[in-house]
């Protein structure tokens, strides 16, 4: 048996060495990485989360009367919020489009879906924008009760990770246009895609929460 | 001694201060991470003498009870973000990648954004001081008090504070990350998870902890930031809001904090009995479920730093923070059982890693009183606390870092730290911690509360007082051997070589210090003691034969 | 080659010896300052306990400490032992170059260190929840109802009536309020032997009601209303306890601090009675005479005429003025107006400064809310002026 089969040389790998590279195979540093951060992101809007229940249930009436209107705060799912949605997840497929089109090879592919993706996301980010302006104008804003700021906060941080997932679509759509992706090394389309299916979630997960969960009143009303 | 001998085209090692702030290497870093740490300590130590000249005798001597309230709340802000968490992490990162035969940890330049969070960081909270009015909430920061109102937290210094801590949390949780991908995916061929150091399984799970952890306390702080800077109704019972929802968010991350301020001592002591008792740890297998068994019970407890909050089930915490208490005694005995029937050399790291068995057996004690939820409600906030925490931060953290400091100085630099000064520092040390804070609890048993700047002088609490500022300064005292120790032995130490203390890990298996690359050579892996196999031959026959004899690289 | 380390030079016998030599060195000292190491041996020892209880369950939390305590002291004594026997039989002596035996572990004590712990907490965890439910246990029907009110920085103790109920009663008007929580004529006054159920609330922040000889503490959260029982030992008549603010409630927490008085069944219900009929039988304050009536002095009086009263208000812990005069020699009327909700103001005068003698002290008031203050004659001089609750509000009264 060689006697220093295993020694490292300065021959060898440069520092780098547990990079993608890594011939042992098995996930990539990148996205095991990327997929750690995630669930760090997961517990912090689960924070936020245990917050807006806490909130919910100590409340005697959700959504509670606004005090400028006397009536119980409304929110719309047409004509922006609903649409959004349903964008926002379509993004998701492209994403994946894309991740598989990069799997094969396929450089044309992978840019127009990624392309798609990055338009998508500016798209949920501009809707989202307009919807806040039209709940400013009625009077619902992060100061409006617990109704307004549980609303706020959560879709807010949502938004922020949205534009934080657009940037890094972006990095991945100018690098790919760079040629910087092939079939074995693309390690950053893939931990970018983990990461926006996790926006994407987290919007499904919100949406159904903040819209879609029916309210309750107080007893005998 | 010997020396490995590195390959001639190995760059000599020295290095400029644009290297020194520009480097990615994890030994560099984690020694930054040691400096920045030390001087929050003693900043943080400065707060602390404030605090206890105040309390030495009844009456206001020195400060206003606002400016007392700033003492203590930034006294512990800084001790606990920006010197124990930091500092452990720098030792993690000093040695995890030598620990596994990596020549780095993951993602270099996320490491070194890591550190440099930490100085900005504590550059706000020292802004603070000059905003009017600095943090006085407490480092726990409870609301209402600290909400933007008269007579509760007015001013930019709180906000500060908060943005200050967000920075930590988000150097943390990117160490974690950066921990956690290098462990588990650059560990050298043989080097299985059952083979890696000790250390290496607490920096894992202190890892998994703060991940966690550490993101719920950004989403508490800039909730409590919304309440203070957008009229938001989280927190705030004038608004709707709930100011035990801040608790119970507050302690889910602050309670495994605690053990991501631990663990990583307790793998230090892991490190150095086996060394300095010249055997194998006892009951390897047992340390890693035990670490394994803490990280998991220690996000069950955190609400048993609310018991008296009249919000919160009762059994179920008191009957999980009991719990906790059985995988720390495994701990406690198998180190015990490491030294027991071997062959003890009572140099300076083995005289601290002793001093933490005892003081966080103290600490492990009289955290169980508080665990039975009846006396929690006489000793909770008290000073009864104060004994604990520092027993279990100092007397064993703080301990555990002192014993990490003598045995891996002479790695970090290649020079030995003195022994003579090493012992008179633990003396000095040991002597003033017990003097300072077992009083403590007998003043927190006769009634006296936390976090006041002034009592009565007809509660008798007087020479208890007296007698832990006393002691206070003793530690105070013990810097001083500390400071000259450093200072002379990077000067003029003895030359270290790789292996001054018959170690058993990696890190002996090159030079002091090891080159960027960390190793020329590794020796086979084949237990937890790769260098003790090679040294008493269980091994194959590792080659000394270092230098390839080819032409030289390109590097 | 690893430096050779440090060998030890003290056997087990030396050390023995030391420890037994400090201890007579100290008692004989003790004796030489006049101390009697009787008592003092017995003051450190109670100093591991908590005061004598005073209430019952005060009592059962007692007996659990005791228990805690008892296997608290032999755990630290068998481990610590094992820790330093560890240390002095097993130090490496010169000549020992053999390496000692590498034992890797053993798979029964690991089995018999988790389990035996694992009972030991087992019994702790029982143990306190016993305790916990006779400590916490809440009566169907309470023999009196009180509450306890913290506000930044004062407390002040409501008596209410038997038909209080948070939920469904909680604005029933009490039957007595004590606005000062310390000292003789201040304080929580209480019978023995009566279950006593206390309320607890805050209009500001966090705080917390102890008194250390209860044994027992539990915070007063805004927004919510925490309350326990207990009852006070009939042994305990005539006694006065001490409690404290323990949570940190901001500038003015360590300055909280009450009173509770034990009072015999009987002398209680005496001293309740005498306290409401007193609080009823004191005439409302006259409203202020406008002071517009031409100068005619008030019939028979030779003193100068009445001075004009003087107006203060309270507004977001402030006052809204740092200079008043007032005429020498006269006694005047100062019209306070607390504009602060739910927070207590109230308003000293001392010579010079603060820290003068006091020649004035009125009573709290509760924002929002106005009191009439009648200041006796001063002599001409400067006087400070502040709320004794919160002292930055100040200010300079000028007597001439």
């Amino acid at each position: 048996m060689a006697t220093d089969s295993h020694a490292l040389t300065p021959q060898d790998h440069s520092p780098v060495a547990g990079l993608a590279h890594d011939e042992r195979g098995g996930i990539s540093n990148v996205v095991l990485g990327m997929l750690l951060f995630i669930t760090s992101e997961v517990m912090f809007f689960a924070g936020l989360f245990a917050a807006y229940f806490n909130v919910r249930a100590n409340a005697p009436q959700w959504p509670p009367i606004n005090a400028e209107t006397g009536e119980a705060f409304h929110l719309e799912i047409l004509p922006l919020v609903g649409p959004a949605t349903v964008l926002l997840i379509l993004s998701s497929f492209t994403c994946q489009f894309a991740v598989w089109a990069i799997r094969r090879g396929d450089r044309t592919a992978f840019l127009r879906n990624i392309g798609v993706t990055f338009a998508i996301g500016v798209t949920f980010l501009i809707m989202q924008g307009i919807d806040y302006t039209i709940l400013y104008s009625e009077g619902v804003t992060l100061g409006s009760g617990t109704f307004g700021t549980t609303y706020f906060t959560l879709t807010g941080f949502h938004g922020a990770h949205v534009f934080g997932g657009a940037i890094m679509l972006g990095v991945v759509l100018y690098r790919g246009l760079a040629g910087q992706f092939s079939a074995r090394h693309h390690d950053a389309v893939e931990a970018v895609s983990l990461y926006w299916h996790f926006v994407d979630v987290v919007w499904i997960l919100l949406f159904s929460l903040l819209y879609l969960l029916p309210g309750k009143s107080p007893a005998g009303v | 001694m010997a020396t490995t001998a590195l390959h001639p085209a190995a760059r000599t090692y020295r290095s400029t201060l644009y290297e020194w702030v520009t480097t990615t290497d994890h030994k560099k870093i984690g020694v930054m991470y040691l400096i920045n740490s030390f001087i929050f300590f003693f900043i943080g130590g400065l707060l602390a003498l404030g605090v206890r000249s105040e309390l030495a005798q009844p009456g206001l001597q020195f400060v206003t009870d606002q400016v007392y309230n700033e003492l203590f709340t930034m006294h512990a802000t800084f001790m606990i973000f920006l010197f124990i968490i930091p500092i452990l992490a720098g030792f993690g990162n000093f040695i995890v990648p030598l620990h596994i035969g990596a020549p780095d940890v993951a993602f270099p330049r996320i490491n070194a954004l890591s550190l440099w969070l930490l100085p900005m960081a504590g550059l706000l909270l020292l802004l603070s001081f000059f905003t009017g009015q600095a943090p006085a909430a407490g480092w726990t920061s409870y609301s209402p008090l600290a909400q933007d109102r008269p007579l509760g937290s007015v001013g930019p210094g709180q906000d500060l504070w908060i943005v200050a801590v967000v920075l930590v949390g988000t150097s943390s949780i990117l160490g974690a990350v950066n921990f956690l991908v290098t462990i588990f995916k650059m560990r050298a061929p043989g080097m299985t998870l059952f083979r890696m150091p000790i250390m290496v399984w607490t920096v894992l799970v202190t890892s998994v902890l703060g991940l966690l952890a550490t993101p719920v306390l950004t989403s508490a702080l800039i909730m409590l930031f919304i309440d203070r800077n957008f009229g938001g109704a989280f927190f705030d019972p004038r608004n709707g809001g709930d100011a035990i929802l801040y608790q119970n968010v507050f302690w889910f991350y602050s309670h495994p904090a605690v053990y991501i301020m631990v663990l990583p001592a307790m793998g230090i002591i892991s490190e150095v009995l086996p060394v300095f008792s010249r055997k194998p740890l006892f009951g390897y297998k047992a340390f890693v479920f035990a670490t394994a068994a803490i990280g998991a019970l220690g996000f069950s407890v955190w609400a048993h730093h609310m018991f008296t909050t009249g919000a919160v089930y009762l059994p179920f915490f008191s009957l999980m923070t009991f719990l906790i208490a059985v995988p720390t005694g495994v701990k406690m005995f198998n180190w015990i059982f490491t030294m027991w029937r071997g062959q003890l050399v009572l140099s300076t790291p083995l005289l601290f890693a002793l001093g933490f068995l005892s003081m966080f057996l103290i600490g492990g004690i009289n955290g169980a009183f508080s665990a039975a939820v009846p006396v929690d409600f006489a000793l909770h906030d008290t000073y009864w606390v104060v004994a604990h925490l520092h027993y279990v931060l100092f007397g064993g953290s703080v301990f555990g870092v002192m014993a990490g400091l003598y045995y891996w100085f002479p790695k970090m630099t290649g020079r030995m730290l003195s022994e003579g000064l090493g012992k008179i520092q633990f003396v000095l040390m040991f002597i003033g911690f017990n003097l300072t804070f077992f009083p403590m609890h007998q003043l927190g048993l006769a009634g006296m509360p936390r976090r006041i700047a002034d009592y009565s002088s007809t509660a008798g609490w007087n020479d208890l007082n007296l007698l832990a500022t006393i002691g206070g300064f003793t530690i105070a005292a013990s810097m001083i051997p500390l400071l000259w120790n450093i200072f002379v032995s990077l000067r003029s130490g003895k030359p270290a070589g790789d292996d001054p203390w018959e170690g058993n890990t990696l890190e002996w298996a090159t030079t002091s210090p090891p080159p960027p690359y960390n190793f020329d050579h590794l020796p086979e892996i084949r237990s937890e003691r790769p260098l003790f196999d090679q040294r008493h031959g269980h091994a194959a026959p590792a080659a000394t034969a270092v230098i390839p004899q080819s032409a030289s690289t390109s590097h | 080659m690893a430096s050779s380390p440090r060998t030890g030079r003290s056997s087990p016998a030396l050390f023995a010896v030391v420890i037994g030599a400090v201890l007579i060195l100290g008692v004989i000292a003790m004796v030489v300052l006049g101390f009697d190491p009787l008592r003092v041996s017995q003051g450190v020892i109670s100093s591991f306990f908590p005061p004598q209880a005073v209430t019952d369950r005060g009592e059962h939390i007692r007996q659990l400490y005791d228990l805690v305590f008892g296997i608290a002291v032999v755990i630290f004594f068998v481990v610590e032992g094992l820790i330093i026997w560890t240390v002095v039989r097993y130090r490496r002596k010169p000549g020992d170059d053999e390496l000692p035996p590498q034992t890797h572990g053993n798979a029964v004590a690991e089995v018999v260190w988790t389990v035996v712990p694992t009972l030991i907490v087992a019994v702790l965890f029982v143990a306190s929840w016993l305790t916990l439910n006779t400590v916490d246990a809440a009566s169907a029907q309470p023999q009196m109802k009180v509450r306890a009110t913290a506000a930044q920085f004062l407390w002040s103790f409501q008596y209410l009536p038997n038909d209080y109920d948070p939920v469904t009663n909680k604005d029933a008007k009490p039957l007595l309020e004590i606005t000062e929580p310390e000292g003789p004529d201040g304080g929580l006054t209480l019978p023995v032997g009566r279950t006593i159920h206390l309320y607890l609330q805050s209009p500001d922040v966090i705080h917390a009601f102890y008194v250390p000889q209860f044994l027992f503490k539990r915070d007063v959260v805004p927004g919510r209303i925490n309350s326990f029982e207990f009852t006070i030992k009939d042994e305990d008549a005539g006694g006065t306890f001490h409690g404290q603010c323990a949570e940190l409630c901001g500038e003015g927490h360590n300055k909280m601090h009450f009173d509770v008085h034990a009072l015999a069944g009987a002398d209680f219900d005496t001293w309740l009675q005498q306290k409401i009929a007193a609080a009823n039988a004191s005439p409302s304050p006259p409203p202020p005479q406008p002071s517009g009536s031409a100068g005619s002095p008030p019939p028979g009086a030779s003193a100068p005429p009445a001075a004009a009263p003087l107006s203060l208000v309270a507004k977001d812990i402030a006052f809204d003025t740092a200079a008043l005069t007032a005429p020498a020699n006269t006694p005047f009327q100062i019209q306070f107006d607390n504009q602060d909700a739910s927070i207590p103001h109230d308003v000293a005068i001392h010579e010079g400064s603060q820290s003068g003698a006091e020649v004035f002290k009125g009573d709290v008031v509760t924002g929002p809310a106005q009191k009439t203050y009648d200041v006796p004659p001063l002599k001409a001089g400067s006087y400070a002026f502040f709320c004794t609750i919160h002292p930055n509000m100040a200010g300079t009264l000028t007597v001439q």
